[in-house]
């Protein structure tokens, strides 16, 4: 077990520091000039902008920028543009070229809001999914279970954002049934948050749980002609307890698993909800600074992401080997 | 063909063989009899055959267009919208005609009908490119992965964990403007950066899957006994790869292309709708995005182009599935 927890870990590390070299590399040397970014050519003359490249640093090679990025996090640094220079304590994801503050400011109070979204809709996946799954397994033939895949079919055709999109229009904007200014923090008001995220958390985690729905049937069904489930209804055990604990818990594995996997599209519909939602989170904040060619926010943005999905991925599969009674990894 | 696809060839339990022309029971590719019980599939016929709507309607959007008597973005914001921005033909406020079928965009005053028309060119031209290079730079990773055993195979599962991890929808709003950039000074060349650079995202991001499976797929072929033998013939590499292995693997292909295809349609909506990569082209998701504030006074703007997509998504999705139990030997419909 410790030896998977090391290598699970040391291959965590290596992917991060690929994605930090990438998007560091991407920031530098990537198609777009980060002082043109900056500063436009009418707003500022070439000399300007050639102080602005002096100042960063751009023409040092990959390792030194890297290494100053990664410093900057750790410790703090100084970064100047041009003749002006900002103080950007640590954590210091660089300085925004729009409103000259350290990103990490900008951003920590966003990440609450994203992973408030995405964990709910997480939630609201399973929670929707998987009972709906047992239920057609149960009935499995039946005219509930064929409409409850047919269902599934329907719902999983409309890309997520439209989904979204269209439960904003309908039932916030329109009817004004659900709050239209999305975001309270959880320490705020507890009910207050959820109330306020219940629809985004409805509405995308309606759309992703048709796959899951339909994954825990297959899965339901495979593990009731199994030897160990027949042996417990020979026993004479209630259906209840088959299903809840005999079943479920093989069925769950494999779920569990995809749902990891999943996790990385998750965090990319919350993008898309905080927008249409006016959640203020990360992505609603990257899709601004895109908008103004902010590049640091961009990075630091991208970067965040990337660890959360790792440290998501990561959990996952510590749970998995904890879940499933035959995976014991040495 | 190779020795394995002999093997493979099992007993038909739902189509029942054409009896040749001397009466014997004629040998048939797993390929072909697939595509039989795909042809007596109604509903996947149906799919199809809507699929083919929307591929004619993209290919002959201009000939379409000149036949509605509209034009594509040929609205005149001073002559085709009054003083509240409201076009002055067609819904919201007149009735239907037949100047303007789907109506005016307010705003611009730009003709709706050639608007689709179009925009379905660009979802099915971006989705299908896309989805091609993904599912070739799939097969070639996942062949790679599968047959060489160490290295290579750590490697490239190293980089298909890696691109698994990264938020896709993140890097494509990030690194599009990045591309775009390049080409600012040069607004024709724009157009195609931008198109080009929707197509490049969606590549890149869509070909771990079908990587994954492939490899999974090989690595359980390379110890059969065919390649075993061209192994032992000293055939080289890339021909056991390509010449072997690969007919092999046409059913899991098909199967990933088919059902990645209306999955990249979404895709290149949603980013359309966030304003990657398309520029000066009509393209249902910006439409969408035109169109939201809208949905109460003129919601026509807003559902043309949400069920095109939608229709198109959901006929692919099915003829997906259709594809998938056609191949699959097990699966009796």
């Amino acid at each position: 077990m410790i030896g998977f927890v090391i290598r699970r870990l040391i291959s965590a590390v290596l992917v991060l520091f690929v994605i930090s070299v990438a998007v560091v590399a991407l920031f530098t040397y990537g198609p777009s000039d980060p002082a043109q970014a900056m500063c436009p050519e009418p707003k500022c003359t070439a000399e300007r902008q050639d102080a602005i490249r002096d100042a960063l640093n751009l023409d040092a090679p990959i390792q030194v920028q890297y290494a100053e990025y990664m410093s900057g996090i750790v410790n703090g640094r100084q970064i100047a543009f041009g003749s002006e220079a900002y103080d950007c304590d640590a954590p210091c994801f660089g300085v925004s070229f729009i409103y000259r503050v350290n990103v990490w400011d900008d951003i920590k109070d966003r990440i609450g809001p994203t992973v408030s979204v995405a964990v709910g809709a997480g939630a609201t996946i399973l929670l929707i999914g998987v009972p709906i799954g047992m239920f057609a397994a149960r009935r499995r033939g039946s005219a509930a279970d064929k409409a409850v895949i047919g269902a599934t079919l329907v719902i999983e055709s409309i890309p997520y954002y439209l989904f979204v999109l269209l439960a904003f229009l309908y039932l916030a904007a329109g009817a004004g049934i659900f709050p239209q200014e999305g975001y309270h923090p959880l320490t705020d008001s507890p009910l207050k948050w959820a109330w306020g995220l219940l629809l985004p958390w409805l509405a995308l985690g309606l759309v992703n749980s048709s796959k899951y729905a339909r994954f825990t049937r297959g899965s339901m069904i495979e593990a009731f002609n199994q030897d160990y489930v027949r042996t417990a209804r020979s026993k004479g055990l209630a259906e209840s307890r088959i299903v809840n604990k005999h079943a479920l818990r093989a069925a769950v594995v494999p779920i569990v698993t995809i749902f990891g996997i999943d996790f990385g599209s998750l965090l990319t519909g919350t993008i898309f909800t905080e927008l249409i939602f006016g959640i203020p989170g990360l992505g609603l904040r990257a899709l601004n600074a895109v908008g103004q060619s902010d590049l640091p926010v961009i990075e630091a943005t991208t970067l965040i992401s990337a660890l959360i999905i790792v440290i998501t991925n990561l959990l996952v599969d510590l749970f998995y080997s904890v879940l499933d009674p035959r995976v014991r990894l040495g | 063909m190779t020795v394995s696809e002999v093997l493979i060839q099992g007993p038909d339990p739902e189509v029942n063989p054409e009896p040749s022309e001397s009466g014997e029971i004629a040998g048939r590719s797993p390929m072909r009899i697939a595509m039989d019980r795909l042809l007596s599939d109604k509903v996947a016929m149906i799919c199809a055959g809507i699929v083919l709507l929307f591929v004619l309607i993209a290919i002959f959007a201009p000939l379409l267009c000149k036949l509605f008597g509209v034009e594509v973005r040929a609205g005149d914001p001073v002559t085709d919208t009054d003083s509240f921005n409201y076009p002055v033909i067609g819904p919201p406020n007149y009735g239907f005609t037949w100047e303007a079928p789907l109506g005016l965009e307010p705003n611009s005053g730009n003709d709706l009908l050639a608007e689709w028309f179009y925009g379905a060119r660009t979802s099915l031209l971006v989705a299908s490119i896309a989805t091609i290079v993904s599912t070739v730079v799939g097969v070639v990773l996942g062949l790679i992965a599968g047959y060489s055993r160490g290295w290579g195979d750590r490697v490239v599962t190293f980089v298909t964990d890696l691109f698994l991890t990264l938020p896709f929808l993140l890097v494509a709003i990030a690194v599009s403007p990045m591309l775009v950039e390049r080409w600012r000074d040069n607004p024709s060349m724009l157009d195609d950066a931008s198109l080009i650079a929707l197509i490049v995202i969606l590549s890149v991001f869509g070909w771990m899957g079908l990587a994954r499976l492939i490899r999974g797929e090989v690595i359980s072929l390379r110890e059969r006994e065919f390649i075993e033998a061209a192994h032992v013939l000293g055939m080289p590499t890339h021909r056991i790869l390509f010449k072997e292995l690969l007919p092999n693997l046409v059913a899991p292909i098909v199967v990933s292309f088919s059902l990645s295809l209306p999955a990249t349609i979404a895709a290149e909506a949603t980013l359309a709708y966030l304003g990657v990569g398309v520029t000066g082209r009509p393209s249902w998701g910006q439409t969408i995005l035109r169109a939201q504030n809208w949905f109460d006074e003129y919601p026509l703007f807003l559902y043309a182009p949400i069920i095109g997509i939608v229709v198109l998504v959901f006929a692919l999705n099915l003829l997906g599935d259709a594809i998938r139990d056609a191949f699959d030997p097990k699966s009796f419909r």
